[in-house]
């Protein structure tokens, strides 16, 4: 077994650790209302159980990170899969460390998933290390993606908590205005986050139907001298074509229940590499996401956050605002320092400018804007509660777009740490 | 209006004050309420809560508002959105954005560019924010820390009860075996927590991590420096940033200054197939491994301006400039930025020939960059008229070049000689075959008259012709204000961490008979500081959950 298949090895066991951990913090938090139990005991006993199993899950996931790392000279934060991976890692950490300041197994419920949900979205792309081309070759590639995703992880803990104390107050026998909008936009978040699931799921069902179509597409450039050069290239879709590429022919397209496709064409101004193909992704993504979210309506019979709710009863909404609060506050200096201090001075070093306004920069800069707005507005103008969290919510969607959305429709400089 | 704001301890207090400055007593709540206070800057007046505000006061008070703070936050951070909807036009140079946008985006493309969305962060309004954003951290700052500052340090040990039991965290109880060391007790326990004590007889304040408070003073001061820094980076002379070809084994002079650069050799390298993933070596795709110029910095010593002599040339430094590892002598930076592989004429030397009989007059040295005025060949002279690097027609059918690339060069001379006119005879020469038959060199030099004198450039075998292997673009940079750049970001970082990871604490205490008295408070983390009161009433005696501690005010 060489170094990299041990690597691959403890992602795996990490992922399976974590899926299993998340059980136990199910069971350590629901459990107490369990009939012929001592809660206080119950909650001891699981609580340890739970978080044993997902620091064991961490430790294997940073022998994956070592031995991936040993293998290919540089640190895995390359490409999507790496950095992904290494966000869920992350998030894990943060969450141990906020763990250990407030001592609520309730936050294990919550941040898992999200870890949980990174990691298997990582999971679906290509694997490969790649070596380095001239611009990563840096130490800051280490400095700068490393800390930058450690701000986005504890960013990701106060969303969590943020999301938990939404889930919290949510008054659901209440008519009024504020509590029907607080009640629709909650739901909508949940099926935001099942959309996620679905993208995780189609891409794994129609991998493992090794289901495959292909498009030719024809790319001229003119160049300077009025000569059209003109390069073929073939793309592959795992997923059945509903948006083809742009300006594409399609060499063979294998049945899926006897649909025809494609339905589309993506549009041409879209960016990044393969942009068609990625379209593609989301639209089944939020095709699968929408056939799951109603599925589960249909078996449960209620709203998701009415599921959710209950089993936070027990927990002061206090305490998951100032959490909430507490780990976006630690979060703000190290994404400062990681994804625009550092930033800049590798910025500096390796295109001679700190800062150029690439769709990246600006996108962290929105980030950062964001965030120091929710500073303000807790700290000057008493924000707290729901409005914190709801803004807690949304800074991390605007985290997921800055890591995610930018190099799926914008591309720019940082495309590279793109997908392929 | 004149308001008394004389608080009942006696202390006259500033208009706007909403805490005495003295007691603590809130000046205009009721004496019967719970709720918490609003400890904000210890309840001070500020600068901008005058009573009677005139223009200045007036500007200064927009200013000095976090609402107005927020806002400009928020209207800055959308309209950074809308620069990344497409491109900006500082991204790309080769197109003309008048009707990029439009080609390539169609009517939305327009009407981006139209509304000056192609060049959002150089834009007036955007420009302007950043502007009024550095207003409201200089007034913000100023509003607030020069009154807070005099409030913490003038603080009194006995605060009156109301601000006392008004306190997020507050413990009101009797104590049992109350002697006359409780209080020094309390204050060695404090002390063990870090806390540095005042006291009186009856009465205590203790404090920690005051510091802290400054975080985000400290944070705006960094701020304003880098503002400032970006604001003074435009002055001429602080801010250089051109891009230039410099031609392998070529000393080339970078213009408007007395350096020369000497491109000994540019290597561009690829990852062995064995080093690449499988996927990559299926499809054939290439990763590049490394770029490297070997390059060698002059100064010019002497003769620098003098065009009928050779500059003097001292050697400076000498770098391996790759992606990530500039050139550096003294701020002056050259960085690797692109390179171009295709092989380019430096020189020719073509043979004068007579075109029927194909005798050889002699041949000349043609270099692409360095041409001469005139050239002796036999008895004939060719005065170089005129040069295009890259030759076109244009519209009007007229030679014209398109970029000082020599991508196509043609050079126009003017024969004279035995058996020809005076004033001589034109004729056009493209040294590169290729673009003698895309230009038809014969039919211009017809429409010159340059066939009637019977005389024909012509390079004889290759090796009369010299090429420059590969060139490397590369980045010439100087800036200036860059280490106020850094200064300021390394300010604000100092301000992030005192602010966020230390917090301040404070905790009064006094003892009315057998009850004792406490308030908490702390500008973050209620948490941790609830846990430390709990922890201290504990040591003292007396047993109380940390939840109890929190004052909700009238809610419970």
């Amino acid at each position: 077994m060489n170094v990299l298949e041990i690597s691959r090895l403890a992602f795996v066991i990490a992922f399976y650790l974590y899926c299993l951990s998340f059980i136990f913090y199910v069971v350590a938090v629901t459990g107490k209302t369990w009939r012929n139990r001592d809660p206080v005991r119950h909650e001891r006993k699981w609580g340890a159980v739970s978080f044993v199993t997902s620091s064991l899950g961490l430790l294997s996931h940073f022998i994956y990170c070592g031995t991936r790392w040993a293998y290919s000279g540089h640190i895995p934060v390359s490409n999507m899969y790496e950095f992904m991976t290494f966000l869920s890692m992350m998030v894990m950490l943060a969450f141990t460390v906020i763990f250990l300041i407030y001592r609520k197994i309730l936050i294990g419920m919550f941040a898992l998933p999200v870890a949980i949900i990174i990691m298997a979205y990582a999971a679906v792309f290509p694997k490969d290390v790649q070596p380095l081309i001239p611009s990563l070759q840096s130490i800051w590639l280490y400095i700068h993606v490393t800390l930058a995703a450690t701000g986005e992880a504890f960013f990701a803990i106060g969303f969590a908590a943020g999301l938990m104390y939404l889930l919290r107050t949510v008054e659901f026998d209440k008519q009024d205005k504020s509590s029907l909008r607080q009640k629709r936009w909650l739901e909508f978040t949940l099926y935001s986050i099942i959309i996620v699931l679905g993208f995780v799921i189609s891409v794994y069902g129609f991998r493992a139907a090794n289901y495959e179509a292909v498009f030719v597409q024809n790319t001229t450039v003119i160049d300077s001298e009025v000569q059209e050069d003109s390069t073929i290239e073939r793309i592959v879709y795992n997923l059945p074509p509903i948006v083809a590429p742009d300006d594409s022919k399609p060499e063979y397209i294998d049945s899926f229940l006897g649909l025809k496709f494609p339905w589309f064409e993506a549009p041409s101004w879209m960016k990044g590499e393969q942009a068609g193909r990625q379209l593609n992704t989301v639209v089944w993504a939020v095709v699968t996401g929408t056939l799951l979210y109603f599925l589960l309506r249909l078996l449960l019979r209620k709203p998701l956050s009415r599921l959710i709710a209950p089993t936070l009863k027990s927990l002061d909404p206090d305490d998951l605002d100032e959490i909430s609060y507490r780990s976006i506050a630690i979060g703000f200096p190290i994404f400062t320092l990681g994804a625009l201090v550092f930033a800049m001075i590798w910025a500096q070093q390796a295109w001679g400018r700190f800062w150029g306004w690439d769709p990246k920069e600006v996108w962290a800069l929105i980030t950062w804007l964001f965030y120091s707005a929710y500073l303000h507005l807790r700290l000057s103008r008493g924000f707290q509660g729901r409005q914190s969290s709801w803004l807690a919510v949304i800074g991390f969607i605007v985290v997921m777009f800055t890591l995610i959305g930018v190099n799926l429709i914008i591309a720019g400089l940082h495309s590279y740490a793109g997908v392929d | 209006m004149i308001q008394n704001t004389k608080c009942e301890c006696g202390h006259q207090n500033r208009v706007g004050t909403v805490l005495c400055e003295a007691c603590g007593k809130p000046l205009y709540d009721s004496d019967q309420s719970t709720e918490p206070l609003e400890m904000r800057y210890d309840g001070v007046a500020r600068r901008s809560q005058k009573s009677n505000p005139n223009f200045i006061d007036r500007i200064w008070n927009f200013f000095s508002s976090v609402k107005v703070a927020v806002y400009l936050i928020i209207i800055t951070l959308v309209g950074a959105m809308f620069g990344t909807i497409f491109e900006q036009e500082s991204n790309f140079v080769y197109f003309d954005p008048s009707t990029f946008y439009k080609q390539k985006y169609g009517t939305i493309g327009d009407i981006y560019y139209k509304l000056g969305l192609s060049h959002t962060y150089e834009s007036w309004w955007f420009v302007t924010l950043l502007v009024m954003i550095g207003a409201s951290l200089v007034i913000c700052s100023l509003d607030r820390v020069l009154p807070l500052y005099k409030a913490l340090s003038r603080q009194k040990i006995r605060k009156h009860r109301q601000f006392l039991i008004r306190q997020r965290v507050v413990y009101e109880g009797p104590v049992e075996n109350l002697t006359g060391d409780w209080i020094s007790s309390a204050v060695t326990s404090l002390k063990k927590k870090g806390y540095r004590v005042k006291h009186d007889e009856d009465a205590l304040l203790a404090e920690k991590q005051r510091f802290s408070r400054w975080g985000p003073y400290i944070i705006h001061i960094g701020l304003i420096i880098f503002l400032l820094a970006i604001l003074f980076r435009g002055l001429p002379g602080l801010n250089v940033d051109k891009h230039y070809w410099f031609p392998e084994g070529e000393i080339t002079k970078i213009p408007d200054s007395n350096l020369y650069l000497k491109n000994e050799g540019f290597t561009v390298e690829y990852y062995p197939e064995e080093e690449l993933p499988e996927k990559f070596r299926e499809s054939g795709r290439v990763v590049p491994k490394l770029f490297e110029t070997k390059a060698v910095l002059y100064q010019c010593t002497a003769d620098c301006d003098d065009p009928s002599k050779d500059p003097l040339l001292e050697e400076v430094k000498r770098h391996d400039i790759r992606v990530n590892d500039p050139l550096n002598y003294n701020g002056f930076k050259v960085y690797q930025f692109d390179f171009d592989l295709t092989p380019k004429l430096r020189s020719v030397t073509p043979s004068l020939v007579r075109a029927d009989t194909g005798e050889s007059y002699g041949k000349f040295k043609l270099s692409m960059t360095n041409s001469e005025e005139t050239y002796q060949v036999g008895p004939y002279t060719l005065e170089l008229s005129n040069k295009y690097m890259d030759f076109d027609l244009n519209e009007e059918g007229k030679p014209v070049s398109k970029s000082n690339d020599p991508n196509a060069p043609a050079f126009l001379f003017v024969i004279k000689g035995p058996d020809l006119p005076e004033a001589g005879v034109q004729y056009i020469y493209f040294p590169k075959q290729i673009d003698k038959e895309r230009f038809q060199q014969d039919a211009i030099n017809e429409r010159l008259g340059g066939l009637d004198s019977g005389l024909a450039l012509d390079v004889l075998g290759m090796e009369d012709v010299d090429f420059i292997a590969s060139s490397s673009y590369l980045n010439i940079r100087v800036d200036r204000a860059m280490p106020f750049v850094w200064i300021g970001l390394g300010i604000v970082m100092l301000g992030l961490v005192l602010g966020f990871y230390w917090h301040h604490r404070r905790i009064w205490l006094r003892l009315d008979g057998q009850t004792l008295i406490l308030g908490a408070h702390t500008a973050k983390n209620w948490f941790g500081l609830r846990r430390e009161v709990a922890r201290f009433l504990q040591d003292m005696g007396v047993d109380v959950d940390e939840k109890h501690l929190e004052n909700r005010g009238n809610q419970v």
